[in-house]
């Protein structure tokens, strides 16, 4: 196999060959970030949760108000996941 | 030129001017030393920040299609339109998982399209290339698409020629793409990045002042929610059947959750595989300007479910609906609604939000199509030694012949046939997901496993979806199919069983020795995050595979 070139003029790229897996060094934290992230994605997934017309919010059905509701929750739990892999990697002196 | 509104015509036309020139511009925007290279036409330069890149993805996820096409369906069957909303919902969290391993690995090896990766990870030719194929085929009928939406727009304004003769017709839908075509030509993807300020600027006014104000005209959400309820309840006299769902059902077949579900989750694995989101993601300067992205685009997905509901307020609007069931076009849902609900200065700022709309995306489109085609095909197959100035000539000439292609599909076939396409686009591009996103974590598959489940997803999924038929559409009716007696995403159906084909046969070609084939990449680039952009390398493909060719 041909060894493929470094990405020249980027010496970050350089120092770490072999990264350490974030599994290992840090269980409770990845625990976290996956949770969320799987979290995120069953809770629109399995769609008999929120498939109903009442409790009616204001004047939206169930349904509608959680659709809705849903995307500015999603933008904030991908901030906080963001966020804990970056606090991470600075414990660990390397990158996000 | 009959019953056009001089104002809305004129707003339309200045706007359109304006982005026109910003177009041009585009291309001293961050200017390279040497525009002729596929890193700057096709990529930008690689060097978009987190501001930038979240308008350009902006503007390329949410198209004109999605400001159309999405009510329409809401509009026409009700509930399962809301999928849209659920998906984008979905897309974010997987993107953020797999996303950011492919920018890595792409920017450590100089990759300009997803084939590019295929090629250096499993060192086949052959796999990039299917890659390749389906990536263009999925595309073109989505910027097809975007040309329905700018018709759709011209025609409730009623700018056409009065002639029965398409082409005479489309006159202004032609003026507007031979625009687009050249500056895109010149200016590569600076231009639609540059135009994607004004197209959000605009459809963010028109979202946010629509919502809040047509239920004022309307009496009122709850009102809203009443009407639509009744209506898609009420029992259509043709098919004896409901009109639509309010709420997806639990029943077996139809509108169910299932169903909602599965063409969520497709589409969800879908949006971020499109050649043209990862153009727009490669062109991304760091790793976590795709992290950063992925939590701030879901702003723009807050929009899209707004826009969604305007299909119900098009249902509880008696002019409009009267208008939409006059011209027998669901697609004219919202440019109607709009129409008149607004003053015509405003259906101006609307319109014209539509048809940039419209524009950006179709550029990106055509330049990741043209990227494909260039770099795993052009170059791959029939030129090898073509130098980046040639590849981004032939880049460039592509790019014109996507579009042509897709004013044919616009001009040429009927509207639900270019929505069918798009829609089976996604079941297509879908079937990449086993070689592109699982490759981005494991070299367990076997090349060789890769194409025949390849292969048998996209035939699955291409017979599933002609055998679709509705009362009124005899093929293509649909992107659902019954599958053991439930109601399915095709797409979903159709990668299940490519993943089975791969999982199946890997084993049967280890044993048999089958080579398996070089791997260029290495563990760590898949999560480097390289500060410069690499250096361009002179010619070939993978850089690799050619890695011998010496840099220039």
């Amino acid at each position: 196999m041909a060894q493929p070139p470094e990405s020249p003029g980027s010496p970050a790229a350089v120092p770490v060959p072999e990264r350490r897996s974030p599994l290992a060094t840090h269980p409770v934290m990845s625990l976290l970030i996956a949770v969320l992230l799987i979290a995120m994605i069953a809770c629109t997934l399995i769609v008999p949760i929120y498939a109903r017309i009442t409790p009616r919010i204001g004047d939206f059905p169930f349904f509608y108000f959680y659709l809705l509701a849903y995307m500015p929750v999603v933008a904030i739990a991908l901030w906080v996941v963001y966020a804990l892999q970056r606090r991470l990697a600075s414990q660990d002196g390397g990158r996000s | 030129m009959s019953h056009v509104n001089t104002t809305t015509f004129t707003i339309v036309v200045a706007l359109f001017v304006l982005v026109t020139g910003i177009g041009f511009a585009a291309s001293r925007w961050r200017r390279a030393q040497d525009m002729m290279h596929l890193d700057e036409w096709g990529l930008a330069g690689r060097g978009f920040g987190t501001f930038i890149t979240w308008f350009l993805l902006g503007g390329d996820l949410y198209t004109a299609y999605t400001f159309i096409a999405v009510p329409a369906l809401v509009y026409g069957s009700g509930s399962i339109g809301f999928y849209a909303v659920s998906y984008t919902i979905m897309a974010y969290p997987i993107a953020f998982i797999f996303l950011p391993r492919l920018w890595s690995v792409s920017r450590v090896h100089n990759y300009v399209t997803p084939a590019d990766f295929i090629r250096g990870r499993y060192g086949s030719r052959g796999l990039a290339l299917s890659a390749a194929v389906t990536g263009i085929l999925a595309t073109l009928p989505y910027v097809a698409l975007q040309l329905v939406g700018i018709q759709a727009v011209l025609t409730v304004m009623g700018v056409g020629a009065d002639s029965t003769n398409t082409y005479v017709k489309d006159t202004p839908l032609f003026i507007a793409f031979v625009v687009l075509a050249v500056y895109t030509y010149v200016s590569g993807l600076r231009a639609p990045a540059a135009i994607a300020f004004v197209k959000d600027t605009l459809i963010y006014i028109f979202v946010i002042v629509a919502v809040f104000y047509i239920p004022t005209r309307l009496g009122g959400w709850s009102h809203i929610f009443g009407v639509a309820q009744t209506h898609f309840n009420s029992i259509s006299p043709t098919t004896k059947k409901p009109v639509g769902t309010f709420i997806p059902t639990t029943k077996k077949t139809g509108s169910t959750q299932l169903d909602f579900a599965t063409l969520a989750l497709g589409s969800a694995l879908a949006l971020f595989i499109y050649p043209h989101i990862i153009t727009g993601t490669l062109a991304a300067k760091r790793r976590s300007t795709i992290k950063r992205n992925m939590s701030l685009l879901p702003a723009y997905g807050v929009v899209l479910g707004l826009i969604a509901l305007f299909g119900y307020m098009a249902v509880a609007d008696p002019v409009t609906k009267a208008n939409v069931t006059k011209a027998g076009n669901p697609q004219l849902a919202v440019p109607y609604l709009f129409q008149h609900m607004f003053p015509s200065w405003f259906v101006g700022v609307a319109f014209a939000g539509i048809a940039i709309g419209a524009l950006v995306p179709a550029a990106i489109m055509s330049i990741a199509a043209a990227n494909l085609f260039t770099r795993n095909i052009f170059t791959e197959f029939f030129k090898p030694d073509a130098t980046p100035h040639l590849q981004t000539r032939v880049a460039q000439w592509a790019s014109l012949v996507v579009k042509l292609g897709a004013l044919y599909f616009a001009v040429e076939l009927p509207h639900t046939f270019s929505i069918n396409l798009q829609l089976l686009g996604g079941v297509w591009i879908l079937q990449t997901l086993p070689m592109l996103v699982f490759g981005l974590y494991t070299r367990w598959f076997h090349r060789w496993a890769l194409i025949p489940g390849w292969l048998a997803g996209m035939a699955l999924g291409t017979i599933a979806a002609y055998k679709t038929s509705t009362p009124t559409t005899s093929h293509w009716a649909s992107s659902s199919d019954i599958v053991f007696g439930f109601t399915l995403y095709i797409g979903i159906t159709a990668v299940i069983l490519n993943l089975a084909i791969a999982v199946v046969l890997t084993p049967v070609l280890r044993a048999l020795k089958v080579p398996e084939g070089p791997d260029e990449t290495l563990q760590h680039q898949y999560t480097a995050d390289p500060e410069e952009a690499p250096v361009p390398a002179a010619a070939g493909v993978g850089v690799g595979s050619t890695a011998t060719a010496s840099p220039d």
